[in-house]
């Protein structure tokens, strides 16, 4: 037993930011004024120093398991957690002006989001069942906390014990699953399990696969275990929310993905009748409770339940360009979603937040330049060709055709149809209603800068469309490579 | 100089059509009178190389290759000879007189680049019609001169009655359209060709009657489908040239300026109707049923708008149904194979008649823009021009003359002749037409007798205050006049020979074809003497009971109107088609509308269509919407029931 | 499916027979035993009175946070004793595997002094 520095070379990434967490925490202790914003920046740089460190340790092609087979590096998982750390420190600098707005600014905050960044690195590098659970607990357990982060506020402490406790809930089903696993095929590592599971389990293998997926379909809050979406997206601080709306959902996707593709790869045939109906659940629901939303964060949660749904359809195809589809469609996702939280950031009236989405109306008259950018961020969400999030759904949908899941398809275009109506009633709000009040004007340069960047991607990924497919194609070839 | 003939009018119609606004009102009247008077010399010039000196076969101008698919192949070129160039004189000579007599008449209207644009426009297109040298291409200017026309008649859009009048102008004419159309696919279909070269070749007529056509799996007979063919032409020619059943259109369109209706509704856009099927004349010879159709609706049509004339009191339809009327003298020349006889009596027709409304125009003028003849009256002293102008019309229109002589005015000879050739048919047809006509030709005189009693003669009806405004046209508006009457005196009597004589055949060469057994125009100079005078006395008649009614026994009016009552009511009600059509189409077809609307598309389409979506999705976003309690408990609860329905559905195997 | 079910057979039977038992000896209390409720035999019955005041007493949230504390270094002490059993066969990996274990721990505890949750007042 014991390993060497060198061997362990995959896992470099996730020791550094642990470290920089930790030792953070103790500079963060020991700072008497202006901890917060130092902190802050000084996460920022730690997570992009982690992503530089993920770049530089890539495994050549293949997997590469270390840590008794419990941890494993490759492209894929490479891929996955530089969106992750990308959007983590989106997420951080995001929060900063809204933090010290609402007076919330503590050095504690982008120190859990370290946290929780580096559990989603746990996850997407999980190669055996109990890894996966350590770092999806890292993870949630960090959410939590920043969900509630706002303490004085009923409404961030409600929606923090209410992701608490589902989440605990889930959490259980996913461990009750692992332990019917580990059970009926006396293993929980993920090499082993592909080895002995093939395409007749027993059913006491398939209700603990089922009950494994329950789990994981909570984290990216499909149907039918979407419910705390709507509530934890409206009472959590905004800048948690959009954090919320992009890392954690990435990580848990490529989990989805690693877990059903790796370990569970004979019983497509299985899962892939559950993930369809996930995934038609979650685009009508997705479509539909959108409509009649008004608050603008509770209208971008459902928005995230069906956009799971579509990245679902990629998943239930069950072939290479399925997976690769799923993680285009997350990273536009991502991109988008990013964008569409950094524009309600700024939606704040004489000092104050205001969500609601009548607040934007006239906005193209006020504020021509960020209207402009969320109409891109919303008929881009529409599905609007040559917008980025066209590119996204037409992939899974292609992907779900080729493998002659034509009903999801026809399903999936038709709730994008539902869908677009709810992204265009912003489009419409903004653009031909009169402006009510002014909303303020300083934003902030950070908050602008990431509109503007995600508003060129949205605009230009037409443009490098092409080496995105081949980086996702890569990723999911070495996933795929055993 | 020939494209230039055609084509001018169009470049006055684009400039001020488009550029009216910017170059203003005198700038666009200048434009279009001049490129139209241009116009207008240049048909001269054509008449008379083409139809006086004679051309050894006809002219074709090619400008450009317009349609190619699979067997259709139309060229869209220009084609002279004896009949367009008649037809262009005609045509750009009235056009142009009307235009400079637009100048008066609109010069107080707001809109006159737009007016001048659409009648530059529709002189364009008239001309394309004539000049034709493929049905296609005929078929272009058909539609563009009714599309003029509806323009024209909704000019005055703001009233609704011009706006009725040009839909209901627009969708008859849509009819005889549809028929027509019909005609050219049933001629393509027969011949694979569509050029007149290919389709009035000597002998085409005869080769199509021995073949037999297959068409849509039924077998034709040759003979029955020339009939056919013919027959469909004719419905179009019905339709735009106002004959009995699709005549209801023609009146209403008075609707327009009066400019409008001597131009379109008089001289030239209605004789398309009887232009075209002399132009098909090769074809219709050898289909006696169509040509009896022809007779038949004809002569009906020439005596029933002649009845519905005698009463009418307003001075514009009175001589719309008199249009009508001779229309039908035009068609059932044709139906007895007197195609000269009809051509002739067009031209004649085109300046008298034109001359009458332009007349008319001046009165309405003169009268602060009254039309109806019962205010009139006693007003021939305050316009004299006027008043001799419209005698020369109503003379050329009675067709007065001395038989036997060269003297008389234009409509004389023209309507002598048709009159003559339906006798000298010797057909039963032919036979009914002759006595049709000359019972129409009574009521002509009598009705445009009564319309210049009524309007010029006797003690006035108008207000004082009209009357006394009363007043002579500009001289802009009376010079077109006495050129049009020159045309209404002298027209005839030059024409005569050269049109209908012993020779006509070899000035028509061979634009009319007429078949060796049909001899009605020659043996129309040898009918017995009666016949020659019966036109004539009829006419002479008609003027002493106008005389009797309207100038010696004011009372006789009313009078007969009292005891013919069923008949003067039936009369003036013009004999119920319009009532007659409502209840048939019109009626109907707002029901079915209205079904369609409210029921097949309101109720059915939206409700289950785009509105029912609609209102389900949002029913069912409130019911999600609904299941979003806020209790934790709840939440975990649906997580639950999700986890056992997945394992539920596996165990029970509904999920393989 | 069948194998499966008949495994959880002698859970079923011992439901049955717990359920059956305990209402066979509520039933019977009823139908055996005399029945005479009289309002001395109902009232609270206490330390001879009635309760003062709601159950549920509130307490000082320090006590949470002190025992949520003391918990962390309950577990790591109940990690400690297997690790200073078997230490002679970890060896080193296991030595160096408590270190950063016990270094992490120790990182909280700064934090948490730092933060004066350590604190009573």
């Amino acid at each position: 037993m014991g390993f060497t520095f060198t061997e362990i070379m995959p896992a470099w990434p996730e020791i550094f930011l642990a470290c920089a967490a930790m030792g953070l925490l103790v500079l963060g202790v020991f700072m008497k004024t202006g901890a917060a914003r130092s902190i802050s920046w000084l996460s920022v740089l730690a997570l992009v120093a982690t992503g530089i460190l993920e770049i530089v340790v890539v495994p050549d092609g293949g997997r590469v398991h270390i840590f008794n087979q419990l941890f494993v590096a490759d492209v894929f998982t490479t891929f996955v957690k530089c969106l992750i750390l990308g959007a983590s420190a989106v997420g951080i600098i995001m929060s900063l002006g809204y933090n010290d707005r609402e007076d919330i600014a503590r050095f504690e905050f982008p120190i859990l989001i370290l946290l929780a960044t580096l559990g989603m690195m746990m996850m997407v590098s999980a190669a055996d069942l109990i890894s996966l659970y350590v770092g999806l607990e890292l993870q949630s357990l960090s959410l939590y906390v920043i969900a509630a982060f706002r303490r004085d506020s009923v409404k961030s402490s409600e929606a923090g014990l209410k992701y608490f406790v589902l989440g605990a809930l889930a959490s259980g089903m996913l461990l009750y699953g692992s332990s019917m696993i580990y059970g009926f095929s006396g293993s929980t590592n993920f090499l082993q399990l592909a080895k002995v599971l093939d395409a007749d389990a027993s059913a006491g293998i398939i209700v603990g696969l089922v009950f494994v997926m329950v789990g994981l379909a909570f984290k990216i809050s499909a149907f039918p275990f979407h419910m705390w979406t709507p509530d934890v997206y409206e009472g959590a601080p905004t800048p948690v929310t959009a954090f919320f709306a992009a890392a954690p959902k990435m990580a848990a996707m490529a989990l989805f993905i690693s877990v059903l593709v790796g370990p569970f790869g004979n019983l497509v045939a299985q899962w892939q009748q559950v993930l369809v109906l996930i995934a038609i659940g979650s685009m009508l629901l997705g479509g539909f409770a959108a409509i009649t939303q008004s608050n603008i964060k509770r209208l971008l949660a459902y928005s995230s339940i069906g956009n799971m749904g579509y990245a679902l359809i990629g998943l239930s195809a069950g072939t290479k360009d399925g997976y690769s589809a799923v993680l285009i469609y997350m990273s536009i996702y991502l991109v988008m979603t990013v964008g569409a939280f950094a524009v309600v950031l700024c939606m704040r009236r004489e000092g104050r937040m205001v969500e609601e989405v009548k607040d934007l109306a006239g906005l193209s008259k006020t504020q021509p330049a960020m209207a402009a950018l969320m109409a891109l961020f919303m008929f881009s969400m529409a599905g609007i060709p040559p917008l980025a999030g066209f590119f996204g759904k037409f992939y899974v949908f292609l992907a779900a055709i080729e493998a002659k899941l034509y009903i999801l398809a026809i399903i999936g275009v038709l709730a994008s149809v539902v869908a677009a109506y709810y992204y265009l009633r912003i489009v419409m709000t903004m653009y031909f209603t009169e402006p009510v009040e002014d909303l303020d004007r300083n934003v902030g340069p950070e908050l602008s800068t990431i509109q503007a960047i995600a508003g060129a991607f949205v605009l230009f990924f037409i443009l490098f469309a092409e080496p995105v497919v081949q980086m996702t194609n890569q990723a999911i070839a070495s996933l795929t490579s055993g | 100089m020939y494209v230039a003939a055609v084509f001018l009018p169009l470049l006055g119609a684009i400039i001020a059509g488009l550029f009216g606004r910017a170059i203003g009102d005198r700038a666009s009247q200048l434009v279009t009178c001049g490129l139209m008077a241009v116009s207008a010399v240049f048909g001269c010039v054509i008449f008379y190389v083409v139809a006086l000196q004679g051309l050894d076969k006809p002219l074709i101008i090619p400008v450009f290759e317009w349609i190619s698919v699979g067997d259709l192949k139309v060229n869209w070129s220009l084609q002279f000879d004896t009949l367009s160039a008649v037809m262009v004189f005609v045509v750009t000579v009235v056009s142009c007189l009307i235009h400079i007599y637009s100048i008066g008449y609109m010069h107080h209207d707001p809109g006159i680049p737009r007016f001048f644009a659409y009648l530059s426009l529709f002189t364009f297109s008239m001309l394309m019609l004539v000049t034709a040298d493929n049905i296609v291409q005929m078929f272009f200017g058909w539609e563009g001169v009714g599309v003029c026309s509806y323009l024209l008649i909704g000019f005055w859009h703001h009233r609704e009655s011009a706006n009725a009048a040009s839909i209901k102008a627009f969708v008859v004419n849509r009819v005889g359209d549809f028929g027509f159309a019909l005609g050219i696919f049933g001629l393509f279909a027969m011949f694979g060709s569509v050029e007149f070269v290919n389709l009035l070749a000597d002998g085409a007529g005869a080769e199509a009657l021995k073949k037999t056509y297959q068409i849509a799996g039924y077998s034709i007979a040759g003979q029955d489908a020339l009939n056919i063919v013919c027959i469909l032409l004719f419905v179009g020619a019905m339709g735009k040239s106002a004959q009995l059943l699709l005549h209801t259109w023609l009146p209403d369109a008075m609707e327009g300026p009066t400019p409008v209706s001597a131009l379109i509704h008089a001289a030239t856009m209605v004789t398309a109707g009887v232009f075209m099927v002399t132009r098909m004349s090769p074809l219709f010879e050898y289909a006696p049923i169509a040509l009896a159709v022809v007779t038949v609706v004809g002569a009906s049509t020439a005596l029933f708008a002649a009845t519905i004339g005698l009463v009418q009191t307003d001075i514009k339809r009175v001589i719309a149904y008199s249009t009508c009327s001779q229309l039908g003298y035009m068609f059932f020349a044709i139906g007895v194979s007197a195609y000269p006889a009809a051509i002739f009596h067009l031209m004649t027709h085109a300046f008298f008649k034109a001359l009458l409304f332009l007349g008319a125009g001046s009165v309405i003028h003169g009268m602060s823009d009254e039309q109806d003849m019962r205010k009139m009256g006693g007003i021939w002293r305050k316009m004299k021009v006027t008043y001799t102008m419209m005698w020369i019309g109503s003379l050329a229109l009675a067709g007065i003359g001395i038989p036997l002589t060269i003297i008389g005015f234009a409509g004389f000879f023209s309507k002598d002749t048709i009159i003559e050739s339906a006798f000298a048919a010797h057909t039963g047809w032919g036979e009914y037409a002759f006595w049709l006509g000359i019972v129409a030709a009574f009521m002509t005189a009598f009705y445009s007798w009564r319309l210049l009693f009524m309007t010029f003669h006797g003690k006035t009806r108008a207000s004082s205050d009209t009357f006394s405004h009363v007043h002579e046209s500009p001289p802009i508006m009376l010079i077109p006049l006495m050129g049009l009457a020159l045309g209404a005196i002298f027209a005839g009597a030059l024409m005569v020979d050269l049109f209908v004589g012993d020779k006509f055949k070899e000035f028509w060469g061979g634009a009319i074809f007429i078949l060796e057994t049909n001899k009605a125009l020659e043996h129309a100079h040898h009918v017995p003497m009666w016949v020659k005078f019966s036109a004539i006395a009829v006419g002479v008649g008609g003027i002493t009971v106008a005389v009797f009614y309207y100038l010696l026994i004011p009372s006789l009016p009313a009078l007969t109107a009292r005891v013919f009552r069923p008949l003067y009511v039936f009369f003036l009600n013009k004999w119920y088609f319009d009532e007659l059509f409502n209840f048939l189409f019109v009626r109907p077809a707002f029901m079915f509308g209205r079904f369609f609307w409210k029921k097949g598309d309101v109720a059915t389409i939206d409700g289950l269509g785009p509105d029912g979506i609609a209102a389900t999705a949002l029913r069912s976003s409130r019911l999600v919407a609904a299941l979003q309690t806020g209790f934790v408990y709840h939440y975990a609860f649906s997580i639950m029931i999700g986890a056992v329905a997945l394992i539920s559905l596996y165990l029970l195997g509904v999920m393989r | 499916m069948e194998a499966l079910l008949k495994e959880y057979l002698p859970i079923l039977i011992f439901i049955g027979v717990a359920v059956g038992l305990t209402l066979a000896l509520t039933i019977a209390s009823f139908i055996v035993a005399k029945q005479k409720p009289y309002s001395e035999k109902l009232s609270a019955y206490e330390c001879g009175f009635e309760a003062f005041d709601d159950a549920r007493g509130q307490f000082d949230v320090r006590f949470y946070l002190v025992a949520i504390l003391f918990i962390i270094f309950d577990l790591e002490v109940a990690f400690l004793f297997p690790w200073a059993i078997t230490l002679g066969d970890t060896q080193l990996f296991g030595f160096w595997s408590m270190v950063i274990f016990l270094g992490i721990l120790t990182i909280g505890f700064i934090y948490e002094w730092k933060k004066g949750a350590l604190e009573w007042e």
